[in-house]
This record gives C-alpha cells, structure tokens and sequence, in this order.
C-alpha cells in the first residue's frame, strides 16, 4: 500500500475545489486564491514558523468524491479543510464533527453556522439568509410599492436564502412577498417566469443563482420591458455578469460582501495587487471570487497563526471562537465568530451597476 | 461464453447451472471471502472508504443489472430509486425508531414498490422509449426529495443516527466494513440464484425475445413489474446503506449523474453477467481515485500543470470508457473468463 510519510515540521491543510466542475467558473479563480494565499504565509514565516502543505484537490462538484478527498485528507493528517460547494459540505458535516477538523466552506448557507449542530464549520462570507434579508431591509427603505419576488433554482444553494428565512423576514419587516419563480442554473430562457413575475407586480426581485442563469434573467427582462429591480445574492454578481449580460447588466444590485478588485483604497486590495504584480505579473484582473477565496483562507491561517499550542481541532476553534472584529484588510466587514455563531460576517454592501462598473450605493449594512 | 475443461462432462441441466462448477472454484471463492473478511485489519480508512463506497456500489449494480442487463429493459432512474431508499431508510429510522436491521429490508420493500410504479409503463414501452419513462422517474422523485419537506427534509436534508448493532455504533469505515460485506455477500448471492431459477430464465427470455417467452406462458407484464421490483429493492437497500454510511441525506447525492454511473458500472462490467456488476462497480468507483492519484503525483511536481491535468482527467474518463465499448463490448467479465481460461490450460494449451 502507498504509505506517504509527512514531516512533522510541516503543517497539512486539505482543499477541495472545483476546477472542472460544473461549478469551475467561479471554483478556478477562488482556488488561485487559496493558493496564493498559503504561498504568501509560507513566504512570511508559514505558520509559526512550519512550512505549509496545501493539499489541493479538484472534487468536480461530486460528493462521492468530495468525502474520498476528506478520507484521504485525515489519512495525510490535514489540521483543517477548506471546502466549497453545499451538497458536500452537507455531506461531510458529520464526518467533520466526529473527527474534529475545522472546516471553512463557500456554502453559505445559514444552518451550518449554528454551532449546535455542526460545531466545526465556519465561514467568511455573509449567509444567503443573511444577503436576502438585507436586500429586503434594502427594497424597505428604498422601495414605493415593497413588493418582491424571489427568483430561484431549484436546488438546495437556490432555495436556502428564502425559505423559510427570507419568507419570514419579508413577512416581519412588511415587505409584501408577491411571486416565485424557479429558474434553472443552465437556463438560456426566462420569459415565462419574468412575464409571471411582472404580472404579479413585483417591485424588486431577489435572484439566488449564479452567472449563467442570472445574465438570461437579466437580458429576458431588457427584452421583454420588464420594469422590476433585480437583487443578486453574491454569485450572481461580478465583472463577469458585465461581460455576459452587456448593457442589460445596467442597474443590477448585488449584495457583496467582498471588495472589488478596481477598490484600490481598500489595504486588502492595494495588497492583493502587489502580491499579484510579484506572483503572477502577467495578470491584470482577478474576479471577485480570487478574493473571496483568498479572504477566507486568509482567515483559517492567520487562525492557525494564532492558536496557542497544537493544532488539534479543539484548540484552532478555540481560537477561530475569539476572533472579535478580525480585520481582513478590508476584504470584508470585519470578521466575528463567537460560542453561538460560525457566520463570520454578517454586514455586507449593497452594489449597483452603473455604466459598466460596480459601484457600492450603500454602506455596510448588517442583517441584524 | 462458458470455458469448461476438456472432460468435464454435465450429465444434467442442474449441474451446467451450478454455483460452484467445480471443487476448486468452491475453494477459491471460500477462501477470497475469508480474506475479505480478514482484510481490514491490515488496511488504513482509505482504502476502507473506498471498499465500502465499492460495495454499496455493487448492490446498485446488481439490481440494476437484473434489469438491464437480464430483463433487458433500459433504466435511467436508478440514481434516484437508490435516493428512495435513502430517505425511506432516513425517515423510518427518526420515526419509529427501529433497528437498522429491520429499517435496511423495510426501506427495500418500499423502493421495490416505487420501482415497480414506475416501471408499468414498460408493458407498452420499450428500449430507447423507456429510458426516456424512467428518465421522467428519475427527475420526478429528485423534484420530490426537494419538495416533500415533511419527510425529506427538504434541501436542508435529513439526518440520521448511525447503525445500532446490539449497542455497536458503526460510525467508522472500519465496523461499517463487517456490515456491508456481509448484505454484499447475502445480496449477491441471492441475485445470483434468482438469475439460475425460474424467475431467471423468464427473465432472460423477455430480454431475448419477448413474443416467444409470451407464447410459451410467461406472463409479461408481471414479470416485467417483478424486475423493476427487485431491481428497486437492491437500490433501496445500497441507498439505505449510503444513508447509513454519511448519515446525512440531501437531494444532491442523487442525481441524473448517480443513474448514469451505474448504468456504465453494468455496461463496463458485463451486461446480463452478476459477475459484472461487481467488476464494473470496482471499476467505476476506483477509477477517478486513480486518475486523481496520477493528477497529484504529476501536479505536485510541476504545479503550473493542475488545471490541464484537471482537464485531462474529465477527459480520461471518457475515454476509458469509449476504449471499453470499443475493445471489449462484453465487458470486463468476458477478459476475466478469457484470463481464467488461459490459466486452466497453462503452461500447455491444446
């Protein structure tokens, strides 16, 4: 049998990433960002002082994999896994519990950050419920009518920013809920929803999907003259919708908890251009999914950074449990987990495209 | 295709279709099961995982195989009956609390019944037709595991306790390991058995021609309903033991990818052969751990090549498959009998 021996002098960190998945749009740039993330510790000391092995694994989108990589993480003796997508994050909740490995994932979705339940989960970003519900503070302090409809795909990433959360928030703050409407993922038409939708009289609508399926929304509703708002949670929202859409971009609101690439006042990005400059000089633009990953990783290491004694998974939660207001560089809102909640952030900005660019129209805005 | 020794004459129609066609075919399958058994303490949980997700993977293979492959009657929705069983499994174990050892049959039984809904349009329908009815099996229950909240859990999925087995909790690869070897064992060999009995034969006579074995007294219908069954039932227990094994049910592990999986498990393994099923799993389920093995070798030595070697390995799938098709259309369990063949006549063949 392969038996593979580590040095003890170095620290193993498991990565599951979707490179050629049918998540590998977004999965590729935010794995570069995990990547130059760990080079840049290592280059600076690694963590206290021990070189770090990133073990990088391409999951494709498949849980049957995804919990092969996890086994053959502990086989290697990984301190900590950063994850991606929700059906494997879900999947492996229960092994990571048991084993104690502190798991940061790009799933955002609500009920894995209750510690009860999955004590060893954690994420850097805002929860779907989260976006949704400050979208909808959003439509309550800007909107005439305060009608919205939520646009969706049928999977477990679409409908958790909305039911139930979504529903009742909209419910509690008066924010009249009038449609739903299911688009697929890989939808290249979305008349009948949108004609629905507008029939309904939705006032904005708030669009869980990604890329893809988010320009089809967008450029139908051109089209068709429909006159609703359109909210995307973060994975609708980027330079590549821009690119996608073109001008039926125009106006689009994001809800982004991460920095852009073009925000040079922000440290964080000023930083990432510098590393970026000496890392990979023939690249002018990172997506915003480079920082997200980068973001997050950069929270797991600099937690690690920090843990006092081993690194055992008791002693890194411990740590990651203390973090009061981390400052990301400005990447993020600050960055909070605490005994009863791994949500990490829970402020975020709301953005619009205005000729071209994404340009932030409010300030941070928490859920709370 | 039997390859017999020259001199091994069967004096009856029992005898051509016995298990164990001689005494030494008995002892090497004894005695492969005893290293079965034996194996697991000498290997770590890897190799554990990946023999557990192997034979889960074979039990959805054989039931799949009995109805493809014997019955002839193409099904593209086994992924999700494997996702009926799950969630049946999930649902009675929170329920009523019952022991695994009863939850794994009753969650079979219940698959069974589901399968054999959807298969009565295959009494009118027929190849390329039924595959797109059991298609519509396939993407009716996935929209029912996302909807009926009340009992799957919806998207947030359901979660379950480990097995209990008189107080032994089979929370790791290791004890999971006994369990699923054993139902391995007794599933298979029962499939083997109904493909040698009556059932069987009828069976293989709907695949081969359905008029003739309509003329001769088989009830079509039936016995085309019987196989959705079966075959339902041997993906409702390989879903309840996958909601065993991870404990946690949600509708993504049972996708359209899932059915297509198993359908090329039966095709590379051996179409109609129960010896296929099994190859074919082992194969299916290793193969991309292999070309991940390969893809991390190389990319950790040339790290700039990851996202092509990501490509190629997609790629390499594919084409292992569209080789096998090509070379060896009978699948993996012809090579094997020509292997064993050549080996009953060396070193001196005729």
């Amino acid at each position: 049998m392969f038996q593979i021996v580590y040095a003890a002098d170095k620290v193993t960190i498991g990565a599951l990433v979707d490179l050629t998945g049918p998540t590998g749009d977004v999965g590729k740039p935010y794995a570069d960002g995990i990547r130059d993330c760990v080079r840049y510790f290592n280059e600076n000391g690694g963590v206290n002082g021990k070189e770090i092995d990133l073990l990088m694994v391409d999951y494709q989108y498949k849980i049957p994999q995804a919990i092969a990589a996890y086994k053959d993480f502990l086989r290697k003796k990984v301190v900590a896994i950063h994850g991606w997508g929700t059906g494997d994050t879900e999947a492996l909740s229960k092994f990571i519990t048991k084993d104690k490995i502190p798991y940061f994932s790009a799933s955002y979705s609500e009920h894995i950050t209750n510690p009860a339940n999955n004590p060893y989960n954690f994420l850097v970003g805002v929860t779907y419920s989260d976006q949704a519900r400050i979208a909808l503070k959003f439509i309550k302090e800007n909107g005439k009518k305060k009608t919205v409809a939520f646009v969706y795909n049928d999977t477990g990433f679409g409908r958790s920013p909305f039911f139930p959360d979504g529903e009742e928030y909209a419910k509690k703050i008066g924010v009249e809920l009038v449609d739903k409407q299911v688009v697929d993922l890989k939808a290249l038409d979305a008349t009948s929803q949108l004609l629905n939708l507008s029939k309904a009289g939705a006032e904005y609508a708030l669009v869980q999907e990604t890329y893809m399926a988010t320009s089809t929304i967008l450029k139908d509703a051109k089209k068709l003259g429909v006159d609703t708002k359109f909210i995307g949670l973060n994975w609708t929202f980027g330079k590549t919708l821009i690119e996608l859409a073109k001008d039926a971009a125009e106006g689009f609101y994001g809800t982004n908890p991460f920095a852009l690439w073009e925000q040079t006042d922000v440290k964080g990005i000023q930083f990432l251009h510098d590393l970026n400059k000496k890392y990979n000089p023939d690249i002018t633009y990172r997506k915003i999914n480079y920082i997200q990953g980068f973001s997050s990783m950069y929270v797991l290491l600099s937690a690690l950074n920090q843990t006092k004694g081993e690194l055992t998974g008791e002693n890194i939660k411990k740590t990651l449990e203390s973090f009061k207001d981390f400052d990301t560089m400005g990447l993020t809102a600050p960055v909070t987990f605490t005994k009863d909640s791994h949500k990490g952030v829970n402020a975020l900005k709301i953005y619009q495209i205005q000729n071209g660019k994404m340009v932030p129209v409010t300030d941070y805005i928490s859920a709370e | 295709m039997n390859y017999t020794n020259c001199g091994d004459f069967k004096t009856s129609y029992k005898k051509d279709t016995e298990i164990y066609q001689s005494l030494f075919s008995k002892i090497s399958i004894y005695s492969f099961l005893v290293f079965l058994f034996i194996l697991p303490f000498f290997i770590d949980d890897y190799f554990l995982y990946l023999l557990n997700i192997i034979m889960i993977a074979i039990i959805g293979a054989v039931g799949l195989n009995i109805l493809t492959g014997i019955t002839g009657l193409i099904s593209l929705g086994q992924g999700a009956f494997v996702g009926v069983g799950a969630y049946a499994a999930g649902y009675i174990s929170n329920k009523f609390g019952l022991n695994f050892i009863l939850v794994i049959p009753i969650a079979g039984f219940i698959t069974a019944l589901v399968g054999m809904v959807f298969g009565i349009p295959s009494l009118r329908l027929k190849g390329l037709y039924l595959s797109i009815a059991t298609l519509a099996a396939q993407f009716i229950l996935e929209f029912v595991f996302i909807r009926a909240e009340s009992i799957t859990g919806g998207v947030t999925g359901l979660s379950l306790d480990y097995a209990n087995f008189f107080n032994i909790h089979l929370d790791n690869d290791f004890k999971f390991y006994f369990f699923a070897l054993l139902l391995t064992i007794i599933l298979v060999t029962a499939a083997k058995n109904i493909v040698r009995t009556k059932i069987g034969r009828a069976f293989l006579s709907i695949r081969d021609n359905y008029i003739a074995a309509e003329a001769m007294g088989i009830n079509i219908f039936q016995y085309k309903i019987l196989s959705f069954g079966i075959s339902s039932f041997y993906a409702g227990v390989a879903g309840a033991m996958w909601a065993y094994y991870v404990t946690i049910i949600t509708p993504e592990h049972f996708t359209i990818g899932v059915s297509i999986q198993y359908l090329s498990m039966i095709i590379i393994g051996g179409l109609g052969k129960i010896l296929g099923s099994i190859f074919g799993a082992i194969f299916i389920t290793i193969l991309p751990e292999i070309l991940r093995f390969v893809a991390d070798q190389f990319t950790s030595n040339f790290p700039f090549l990851t996202q092509a070697f990501a490509s190629i390995r997609e790629a390499a799938f594919g084409i292992v498959i569209i080789l096998f098709l090509l070379f060896e259309p009978e699948g993996i369990v012809r090579r094997w009998n020509l292997i064993k063949a050549y080996f009953k006549l060396w070193p001196f063949s005729y």
